[in-house]
């Protein structure tokens, strides 16, 4: 166990020399609430009582991602809205840097001199990976709270929400970063570059799950292809179609994408429309208990696969 | 007593290559030995299975008895290959890293060990800007951080100049006799000879000699040593060799090298001057442990 400690304290004191976590924190933590602000207060002061503010719209939709609620809320999930991902270009990041890093300064054969319990340092660069990212986390629920805090006083906005599920839901978040951390080391270590290991860890499930879609609407293109002959004599169609309840990146963002439905109502807009095979790639249709298994699942196979590639791998 | 490091029939094969082949040694605490062999020799390979970096595909190793990988590595201290730092951190953050990585280090120990390599002054560079050298001395400084009972260095003097490589020599030596066992490579090999009492030398992934240092050169000796000899008439030098039975070779006007029986050498200098040759100088050609090592690996084999 202190092995492990020593560890996160090493590689913590590594990490916060290193400029990227700082820019990261400072997109993450200033820039976002900063341009939500702007935003709310232009469309406040120029369309309140306009043509567009039909029984108090513009309230809503400033309340909607300005209030102290509303700006915590985006502050999940707007990370989990981009593409790629805020979310997975941390992750890739911290992977560069506490696996890429030992091998593209030749650092494996010192670490691993100097503290020879490599599970205790695999513990314990996940570990610091997962405190970081708690720290830009929490980070980023803070500040954006205090922005919105700080907006009441030019913006028509109020603190209510249901503070308790959203804090819930980022720490859920939090925890299914883990999977995706893992895969991330993962991949860094398996090809022995940085570099491409970040793009691996940032395209590879997107560019899986994009597959599937594409075989997908082949296989469901009339008259019969050899796709969908192939699948019917296998009698695979049931499981293949349910396939993306298992993917990684709509099970991934499942904590951060759930207020989704509630922001869009926020702004007017109906939630109920059907957005297809888009919808489950964005887990519209996921339930978080189904997704934090699946998360976990991942996690244990990618944690045991990550721990026997360490434990035998000769260090050159 | 347990032994600092033992390998017992260590062996690792790459495919169909065997890069150490059944290497068996044993070495006592307190301990400098000298780990000599041309460049693909199987030193690095041997250094990383003691360190627990690489896996044995057979065989086995331990430190201060206990197997590796295993706790014995938390008392060992390495510097295999060339030197690696995270170069966005200064000296002192890399060895604060360390001794935050390793655990137990007092933060006194960084200042104690920089001082120790003379490195005091760069300390707070960032070690992207360092050169060679000063990266060989962090890294022995490294090395030292958690006061390890055993050292495992190999070419601890790459790229230092000789005043560097002297000091390196002396600090070896300073730790030795605080009971740090040190199993030491080096291309140098007149420093090994300055250092050691006792050399492993390996070729090919074999080890072709475990033994004391004179004994490696006594077996050396017998097979004869070359001299240069430098006379003030350099043909009636190679005549007089000639007749006196050796093969020399002339060198420039006056000089010539010639190899000779180990047990000749002291009256050689009186036979020329029966034959009537004025001697000005003569000197060994080359340094003794060359000589031996390069006899024991053969023509093929360098110093790596």
């Amino acid at each position: 166990m202190s092995a492990v400690v020593d560890v996160v304290r090493a590689e913590l004191f590594k990490a916060f020399r290193k400029r990227r976590f700082y820019a990261l924190a400072g997109l993450y933590w200033v820039l976002l609430p900063v341009v939500a602000l702007i935003t709310a207060a232009v469309l406040d002061r120029n369309l309140t009582g306009s043509f567009a503010d039909q029984n108090g719209t513009i309230v809503q939709v400033v309340q909607g991602f300005a209030s102290p609620f509303g700006l915590a809320r985006l502050a999940l999930m707007a990370p989990a809205l981009m593409s790629p991902t805020a979310y997975i270009i941390a992750v890739a990041l911290f992977a560069g840097l506490f696996i890429g890093e030992e091998r593209s300064h030749h650092m494996w054969k010192t670490t691993l001199a100097v503290q020879p319990a490599r599970m205790a340092v695999l513990i314990g660069k996940l570990t610091s990976g997962m405190i970081l990212l708690g720290l830009l986390l929490a980070g980023g629920l803070a500040t954006a709270s205090l922005a919105g805090a700080a907006g009441m006083l030019f913006l028509p906005t109020t603190f209510g929400g249901t503070w308790g599920s959203l804090v819930g839901l980022f720490a859920l978040q939090w925890l299914h970063l883990l999977a995706a951390l893992t895969l991330a080391y993962l991949l860094v270590f398996l090809v022995r570059s940085g570099t491409l290991g970040i793009i691996l860890v940032i395209f590879l499930p997107a560019l899986l799950e994009g597959l599937w879609a594409i075989l997908n609407t082949l296989q469901q293109l009339e008259p019969l292809t050899r796709f969908n002959a192939v699948f019917q004599a296998l009698r695979l169609k049931q499981a293949w179609e349910g396939l993306p309840q298992l993917f990684f990146t709509a099970n991934l963002y499942a904590p951060a994408r759930h207020p989704l439905g509630a922001f869009v109502r926020s702004t007017g807009a109906s939630a109920n429309a059907d957005l297809g095979p888009i919808g489950n790639l964005l887990g519209q249709n996921l339930t978080l208990p189904h997704a934090a298994l699946v998360m976990a699942g991942y996690t244990v196979v990618f944690g045991l696969w990550l721990a026997w590639v360490l434990h035998r791998r000769d260090i050159e | 007593m347990t032994s600092a490091i033992t390998a017992s029939s260590l062996t690792k094969r790459y495919g169909r290559v065997r890069a150490v082949d059944a290497v068996s040694f044993d070495i006592q605490p307190g301990e400098i030995v000298g780990f000599l062999g041309p460049n693909g020799a199987g030193k690095t390979t041997t250094l990383r299975m003691l360190a627990g970096l690489v896996r044995p595909s057979t065989g086995s190793c331990s430190l201060l008895g206990s197997p590796v990988p295993g706790a014995g590595l938390r008392e060992v201290g390495t510097m295999i290959e060339e030197p690696s730092f995270y170069p966005y951190l200064t000296g002192r953050g890399n060895l604060r890293h360390a001794a935050i990585l390793h655990g137990g280090v007092p933060e006194s120990r960084i200042d104690e060990v920089l001082g120790f390599v003379r490195m005091e002054r760069a300390a707070d560079k960032k070690v992207r800007a360092y050169s060679q050298g000063m990266r060989q001395r962090l890294a022995l400084a490294r090395a030292l951080l958690w006061r390890p009972r055993v050292l495992l260095l190999d070419e601890p003097t790459n790229g230092l100049d000789p005043a560097g490589i002297a000091e390196v020599r002396e600090a070896l030596r300073t730790v030795a006799a605080e009971g740090v066992t040190v199993l030491v490579s080096s291309h140098i090999l007149a420093e090994i000879e300055k250092l050691v009492e006792r050399i492993l030398a390996i070729d090919r992934g074999v080890l072709r000699y475990d033994g004391p240092l004179h004994g490696l050169l006594e077996a050396a000796g017998a097979g004869g040593v070359e001299y240069d000899i430098e006379a003030t008439d350099g043909p009636a030098l190679v005549a007089a060799l000639e007749r006196i039975g050796y093969a020399p070779v002339a060198r420039g006007e006056r000089g010539a090298s010639v190899a000779i029986p180990s047990n000749q050498a002291a009256g050689l200098l009186a036979r020329l001057g029966a034959e009537g040759v004025e001697v000005i100088e003569a000197r060994r050609a080359t340094a003794t442990l060359e000589e031996a090592y390069l006899k024991l690996v053969g023509a093929e084999g360098r110093p790596s």
